[in-house]
């Protein structure tokens, strides 16, 4: 028996060394193929991708955003594109990183951004989500893809030296809380305030512009996003309530729209009317009163509250206003029923805004690019005929974007105003002074009109 | 294989060895080189396994096992050169799954425990991963998921020891809390965890350079990185399957399933209940902390709120629509938890329903409920057990 | 005494009171199901949510707010009924594991197609009763129309259960169905009946609870909305042992204000933590419960 198995075995050993060595000796490397060519661009179209909050709690109102910049795409592709090329939008929908029962099966935000790669894609545009975002800069790095626009104010956008192909957009949140700080020390001088940001950059930075622009809190809490999700806005309650056992007058909100939401009802059933100053991306009026009116409520607790903001109010004589309206009515599908007489808010504002600044940046970029070279164009080019008040700019060493804004009041369940229209420029680095601004925008270039 | 008749199998290592022939100078040419190499690895462990498996198998059964993970494990390696770099990520994702599930089977099926904490022992592993990378970046990555899974089993250990005397609805309960409170552990000490925003690893997985040479010339660095990683991946794998079903068959996981069976029994014989209880929970919270690190490594980042209740729900499902307390029911389980959701948009886009409509976005929900209602009432030891019965069934006819 | 009622001490109390007969409420319908069926219902909070859906989108339009809440109930009655005839019938004498995964599945069907036919969007049931707190003084007490609604109404369905329980033919067949089938039988009660009947109330109850919940102006109804008030109700009916009713409303009250205070005096993420220590040691003392009289090990 032993001596079957033995010449079994040494059998096998001899036609496993032969498969080999043939194998090796007859493998030849298959030649290279077609020559290097731009990811995602090809004679007549340039493909871009991002991941969105399409589904879950931060959906409503914020899936109005890259749909609205995709509305500025098929306007621009109508007119024959840019450059002769046309811009085709993927989107993907990432559930702001927030998995749970109302996303069922929503791949996580690495693996739309891996299928964004595979596409390939030439650029990640106004992809949406601080942590979000975060979790993917190295992959998007490796891989050479550059992450531009990203819907967020984080300062981990401008970090040229780690991530030179990491670009944000709007005016950072620590910028924001700087300006606040300024209208808070202004017009309530000795106020007690209190503070509720995210527990993320979004509060984190925030808090620390207030602190840098003169404003200490009082109290300060972050709440966590994944709480927000469990208990329906009901972990709000508690900090409205110690706000209120605080005697704080002014309450600082750098919160999503959700959770401004919830703040408000909870200080509306406390009888609790605090100055409410709340943070640019957690304050438009529709998408924060839609809810609280399905709920039954009939007056906005929002009325009144400050808020910030970079681009014109619908209400202003800006040439853009028009022109979103026109852009928006162009794009049934994702805009179905959008008339002259329906609202424009924030969220298709933000969306308009980058949108533009992407299709001038591309042409700027001229007929023949490279990614390397988009990124130069970027940052030696003053963009200052997009729908944002003050001109965007990008230096190499300085990857943030807008730098600055004004003061809104919100005057309906529809609307805000600006509370004196001066605009106001600071910056992130400790110190930073508040100015006023000199440079501004100077209206829609010819070729878009 | 006890069918074959005896002559056949002496033609066996003549056959195989036309094969290499073939392989080599006709196939070899129009594939990578790699890929060549790989299939002729694959032709000599099959045939390895053919001929000496069934003498083996009962003289030296672990050698047996260890054959045939081979086998298994070459075909998936092979597998991953053919496939796009998003089919060998999911692969990826669903090879880790398969590790917890095998965990909770093990749990579940063997000692007929009921837990739903397998997704906060998922984020124990792989939130450890993340904060001893973020310091000690140079430790070897074998290394920081062993810290991982040691971690994982710590835990397993400490809420075992609870468990013991706990039955059935009372031990998914507590399960059930320690899952949601989960989210509170991370941001209690958000500032090493990072919190809800989690952490992200200092530099990808990137794949050695002499891998290059095995593909042709404009392959791109993500493919070979996403192929690199999924080789590893599915490596740990069949490593981890392997212990599983040496332990499956040892004295510990028989003294296992008479637990499951007839605790009074066992008890008369001599097994020690809350030993093998808490033996159990460690063993798939380790498993569970393996997957978990294994997915901070594929996605290079590690976001707690994907560690929730629902996660653990999923896991629970995979399995039980596998097979409960089988080794293939956590494979398929992995494939399914990789491949389902692009399937059922597949599906939802050619039966027209509107890629944006509520319905396409809750179809995951509706088909994996409907599923695991379904195999429950009618196939309750899941496709492993359908398998099973069709087996059977051919074989009486 | 103005100061009293507002001070700190007080408003946690009411406040936890107001959220603790919610899960008392989840917690006593658990228990109906395991001394009916001795089944662990996952789908205890998906199913009422499910018929509130029904009875409130379907009819929104159409009915006031009492109406509506009557619909709700009676969906939720033949939800549970029909959820017993059809799909728990086929998993008595089964394996502990198969009713559990089966309403884990039936948890994730309801809530997919509820999300698929109404979308996640947080629908307002607006109730008759306004849910800001009275002033005292000036200063807010933690009770408000709606939440003294919310505690009256709890505690009149308790009190409705209880009295099914023990001053009814009704409940005693029920009980004893539960306690002894066999012998039940042979005494001509209809076992099944009371099985079916057994989830017919505990629906019932649920779809209550549920309902309050969704007039809460701050929740409003989501898919998703009974997700975490399930956990906690678990948690309750876990550590005041899933045989007693009695233990299950107790504890529920007790575990909501022990966790108010919790959530006011350290902070948000120790509610849950809490409970989770509650939980342990609670059934490291009696691991079957505080409120259940020891039974004996079936051999």
């Amino acid at each position: 028996m032993n001596i079957l198995r033995t010449r079994r075995v040494a059998t096998l050993g001899a036609s496993l060394l032969l498969c080999l060595a043939l194998v090796s000796a007859g493998g030849t490397a298959v030649t290279a193929g077609a020559a290097p060519s731009v990811p995602g661009v090809t004679a007549t179209q340039i493909t871009i991708g991002a991941t969105v909050p399409l589904t879950g709690i931060a959906s409503f109102g914020y899936n109005e955003v890259a749909k609205a910049a995709n509305a500025v795409f098929k306007y621009v592709n109508a007119r024959g594109g840019v450059n002769g090329r046309k811009i085709n939008y993927v989107l993907k929908d990432d559930c702001y990183g927030t998995p749970g029962f109302g996303c069922t099966g929503v791949p996580s935000t690495p693996t739309q951004t891996r299928a964004l790669i595979s596409i390939p894609v030439f650029a990640t545009v106004g992809s949406l989500g601080t942590p979000t975002q975060d979790s993917v800069r190295t992959l998007l790095k490796a891989n050479g893809v550059p992450q531009l626009f990203v819907n967020s104010g984080s300062l981990d956008w401008n970090d040229p030296t780690n991530y030179p192909g990491l670009f944000g957009w709007q005016t950072s949140y620590n910028e924001e809380g700087k300006i606040f700080a300024q209208y808070i020390n202004a017009t309530f001088p000795s106020a007690n305030v209190c503070f509720l940001g995210q527990g993320d950059d979004f509060g984190t930075d925030g808090l620390a512009g207030l602190v840098d622009g003169g404003v200490t809190p009082t109290v300060t809490d972050l709440y966590s996003v994944t709480s927000l999700v469990l208990t329906n806005g009901a972990n709000i309650e508690p900090y409205i309530a110690n706000f209120q056992s605080s005697k704080c007058t002014v309450v600082v909100l750098d919160t999503i729209p959700g959770a401004t939401d919830a703040a408000l009802g909870a200080a509306l059933a406390l009888g609790y009317t605090p100055q409410w100053v709340i943070s640019s991306v957690g304050s438009d009026p529709y998408t924060v009163f839609t809810p609280l009116a399905a709920k039954g409520l009939t007056t906005d607790p929002e009325i009144g509250a400050v808020s910030f903001s970079f681009l014109p109010t619908p209400g202003s004589s800006s040439p853009w206003i028009p022109w979103m309206y026109k852009v928006l009515e162009a794009d049934p599908t994702d805009f179905p029923g959008f008339t002259s007489t329906s609202t424009l808010n924030g969220n298709m504002e933000y969306g308009i805004g980058w949108g533009v600044a992407f299709v001038e940046a591309l042409k700027a970029a001229g007929r023949n690019f490279t990614r390397a070279s988009f990124l130069q164009t970027l940052t030696s080019t003053t963009f200052s005929q997009t729908p944002a008040l003050l001109p965007l700019q990008y230096t190499p060493s300085d990857h943030q974007g807008l730098n600055g804004g004004f003061l809104t009041k919100v005057i309906s369940s529809t609307e805000v105003a600006p509370i004196t229209g001066k605009i106001y420029v600071t910056n992130s680095l400790p110190g930073g002074p508040v100015t006023a601004a000199t440079k501004f925008s100077t209206g829609i270039p010819s070729w878009l009109k | 294989m006890s069918r074959l008749v005896f002559p056949r199998r002496q033609f066996l290592p003549a056959g195989l060895l036309v094969a290499g022939l073939v392989v080599a100078f006709v196939v070899t040419p129009r594939l990578r080189d790699g890929v060549a190499i790989a299939v002729a690895v694959v032709i000599a462990a099959a045939s390895v396994a053919v001929l000496v498996m069934p003498n083996v198998r009962q003289a030296h059964p672990v050698i047996a096992r260890a054959l045939l993970t081979l086998v298994a494990l070459d075909a998936t390696l092979l597998l991953t050169f053919f496939l796009s770099a998003t089919t060998d990520f999911n692969l990826a994702v669903g090879a880790a799954m398969s590790i917890v599930l095998l965990g909770l089977s093990f749990l579940t099926g063997a000692s007929g425990q009921i837990s739903l904490g397998n997704s906060a022992f998922m984020g124990v592993g792989a939130l450890v991963v993340a904060m001893w990378a973020d310091h000690h970046a140079t430790t070897p990555i074998v290394v920081t998921i062993l810290i991982a899974v040691a971690c994982g089993a710590a835990v397993g250990l400490l809420l075992g020891l609870p468990a013991t005397r706990l039955r059935g609805p009372y031990l998914a309960g507590m399960t059930l809390a320690f899952v949601v409170a989960f989210p509170a552990l991370d941001n209690l000490f958000s500032s090493w965890t990072g919190g809800d925003a989690g952490l992200e690893l200092p530099t990808p997985v990137t794949s050695p350079h002499w891998l290059a040479g095995y593909f042709s010339a404009n392959t791109s660095s993500f493919t070979l990185g996403t192929i690199w990683m999924t080789d590893m991946t599915v490596i740990i794998t069949a490593v981890a399957f392997f212990l599983m079903a040496n332990l499956f068959a040892s004295r510990a996981g028989r003294a296992m399933r008479l637990i499951r069976d007839n605790d009074v029994a066992a008890e008369l014989v001599g097994v020690s209940l809350p030993r093998a209880r808490v033996l159990a929970f460690i063993v798939s919270a380790a498993y569970a902390a393996l997957g978990g690190a294994l997915w901070t490594l594929i996605n290079n980042s590690v976001s707690p709120p994907t560690y929730t209740l629902a996660l653990s729900i999923t896991i629970l499902s995979l399995m039980v629509i596998g097979g409960i307390g089988t080794i293939p029911g956590a494979i398929f389980g992995g494939v399914i938890y990789a491949y389902s959701t692009n399937v059922i948009t597949w599906f939802t886009s050619h039966v027209g329903i509107g890629s944006q409509s509520n319905l396409a976005s809750q179809m995951p929900g509706i088909v994996f409920g409907a599923l695991l209602i379904l195999t429950m009432l009618f196939a309750p030891r899941g496709l492993t057990g359908a398998l099973h019965r069709l087996r059977e069934w051919r074989r009486d006819r | 005494m103005d100061a009293f009622l507002t001070s700190r001490i007080v408003s946690d109390i009411l406040e936890g009171l107001t959220n603790g007969v919610i899960y008392g409420l989840i917690a006593l319908s658990l228990v109906l199901i395991w001394r009916s069926a001795g089944i662990l219902n996952f789908a205890q909070g998906a199913m009422p949510m499910f018929a509130t859906y029904l009875g409130v989108i379907v009819f929104a339009g159409d009915f006031g707010y009492w109406p509506l809440v009557a619909i709700s109930v009676a969906a939720g009655f033949v939800l549970g009924g029909t959820t017993e005839r059809v799909l728990v019938r086929h998993l008595y004498g089964k394996p502990e594991i198969n009713p559990i995964v089966v309403m884990v599945g039936f948890l994730i069907v309801l809530e997919a197609v509820a999300a698929a036919i109404w979308s996640t969007t947080p629908r307002g049931i607006p109730s008759p009763f306004s849910p800001i707190d009275w002033h005292l003084g000036g200063q807010p007490v933690a009770l408000s129309p709606f939440s003294v609604y919310e505690i009256v109404t709890a505690l009149v369905v308790m009190s409705l259960v209880a009295a099914l329980f023990r001053f009814t033919k009704l409940g005693l067949q029920l009980r004893a169905s539960a306690l002894a089938p066999e012998v039940s039988r042979l005494l001509g009660v209809r076992v099944n009946r009371m099985l079916t009947l057994g989830w017919v109330l505990s629906t019932g109850v649920g779809t209550i609870c549920t309902v309050l919940v969704a007039s809460n102006f701050f929740t409003g109804l989501t898919p998703q909305v009974m997700d975490g008030i399930f956990a906690f109700g678990f948690i309750a009916a876990a550590v005041g042992g899933l045989d007693s009713p009695v233990g299950a409303v107790v504890s529920g009250v007790t575990i909501g204000i022990i966790l108010q205070f919790v959530g006011d005096y350290v902070n948000s993420n120790a509610i849950i933590l809490t409970a989770l220590i509650i939980l342990i040691v609670s059934l490291m003392l009696r691991p079957n419960g505080i409120f259940t009289k020891s039974a004996a090990r079936r051999v």
